[in-house]
């Protein structure tokens, strides 16, 4: 199972990073404005946003390559969570594109978010 | 195949560099949250968006004069990752791709300098000098940066290799990085890059990198190299603005697709 990678100094994210939880829920609405609500999913799934600044060539690189042997977000790997060090073993990108951006010598930038998936 | 020109500075682009990598994926998301996902590896591609910058005369009628003979988007070219190592499998040497002497053996695992293990030891025990090189489909006219970090027990000599070129350099039993930068043949169609290891000697080496400007910048690990052929402006319309006295400003969009 491939595995996120860090940069350099060992860590998944910079700050700001953004973390949600996502639930699956459905409601149906009656026409005496009742609702009835019921659980569409068997529990959250968690996604993270990384935003990545200053970067160095290296580092960017690794990220492109992880992005690309991946092929986007059909691959799936394992992500640790930054804030509680917890693994999630089923996790992909969530989007086909990355952008990268390099402002000038080790000064790239980068953002891509985290899913958790299931099944 | 036409070539994308270099600047004046030898450099393909200026800072900044913006590159759109795009994949496709079909997915199917069920209602629970689960979903069954279909690649399409072919559907791929990659943009570069150049913005160019005190451009002087010559470089803007340059890139003018490229962008009208291929007319647009309407025709191919080779195009050189600005931001990437051209080389590919840069820590795989045992790789079909790289082309090494009979009697060099190459083994994998040794300690790197970026605290990893994806260095190599080459060890020639054969009594003349034995390579491993690399060529690529790429514009033989480019300068060149081949960089390479070698190590050895004791003072050894290598030979670091750009088509033609050659440049002698001594490993010690630290960790140095060397770099030569030259021209290959204008009218061949590829260039070589390598290591020659002299007679009876070895020596520890990581991350070979190519890059298409005069000096090297950070190693990149190589996967896929960087050289695209086939790649194509974006637009039909090439605009440039002139800020001052021999200085012009200019921003193309180049990308590259698997499937065209």
């Amino acid at each position: 199972m491939a595995i996120f990678p860090t940069l350099k100094t060992k860590a998944v994210a910079q700050y700001p990073a953004s973390r949600a939880i996502r639930f699956e829920h459905q409601a149906l609405r009656f026409v005496d404005g009742a609702e009835q609500r019921y659980r569409g999913s068997a529990g959250p799934l968690h996604s993270w946003t990384i935003r990545l600044n200053e970067l160095d060539e290296t580092e960017m690189a690794a990220i492109e390559d992880f992005f690309a042997s991946n092929q986007g977000r059909f691959g799936n790997f394992l992500f640790v969570d930054p804030w509680d060090g917890h693994t999630y073993p089923n996790c992909s990108i969530s989007k086909d594109e990355i952008e990268t951006i390099a402002s000038g010598e080790m000064r790239g930038k980068t953002s891509l978010t985290v899913i958790e998936n299931r099944g | 195949m036409k070539v994308f020109p270099q600047l004046g500075t030898g450099a393909i682009s200026q800072f900044p560099v913006v590159k759109h990598r795009r994949l496709r994926t079909v997915v199917n998301r069920a209602a629970d949250g689960s979903s069954i996902k279909l690649a399409d590896p072919a559907g791929g591609y990659i943009e570069w968006v150049l913005e160019f910058r005190g451009l002087d005369d010559t470089e803007i009628a340059t890139l003018q004069e490229f962008y009208t003979d291929v007319e647009g988007e309407l025709t191919g070219f080779t195009f050189v990752d600005p931001n990437g190592n051209l080389l590919a499998r840069t820590e795989e040497l045992n790789d079909v791709i790289w082309q090494a002497d009979p009697l060099l053996t190459l083994t994998g695992g040794v300690a790197d300098p970026s605290g990893g293990t994806s260095a190599w030891h080459a060890a020639n025990s054969g009594q003349a000098p034995q390579c491993v090189i690399q060529t690529l489909n790429a514009p033989a006219g480019y300068i060149y940066s081949f960089s390479v970090y070698a190590k050895a027990a004791e003072a050894t000599g290598l030979t670091l290799l750009v088509a033609g070129q050659r440049t002698a350099r001594t490993a010690t039993t630290g960790w140095t990085r060397f770099v030569l930068t030259a021209a290959g043949d204008p009218t061949a169609n590829s260039v070589a890059f390598g290591l020659e290891i002299p007679a009876s000697s070895a020596v520890d080496v990581f991350g070979p990198q190519v890059e298409a400007q005069p000096a090297a910048s950070a190693y990149k690990r190589g996967v896929a190299g960087g050289v695209y052929e086939g790649a194509r402006f974006r637009d039909n319309e090439f605009m440039y603005t002139t800020t001052d006295v021999n200085r012009h400003a200019t921003t193309v969009s180049i990308f590259y697709a698997d499937h065209l």
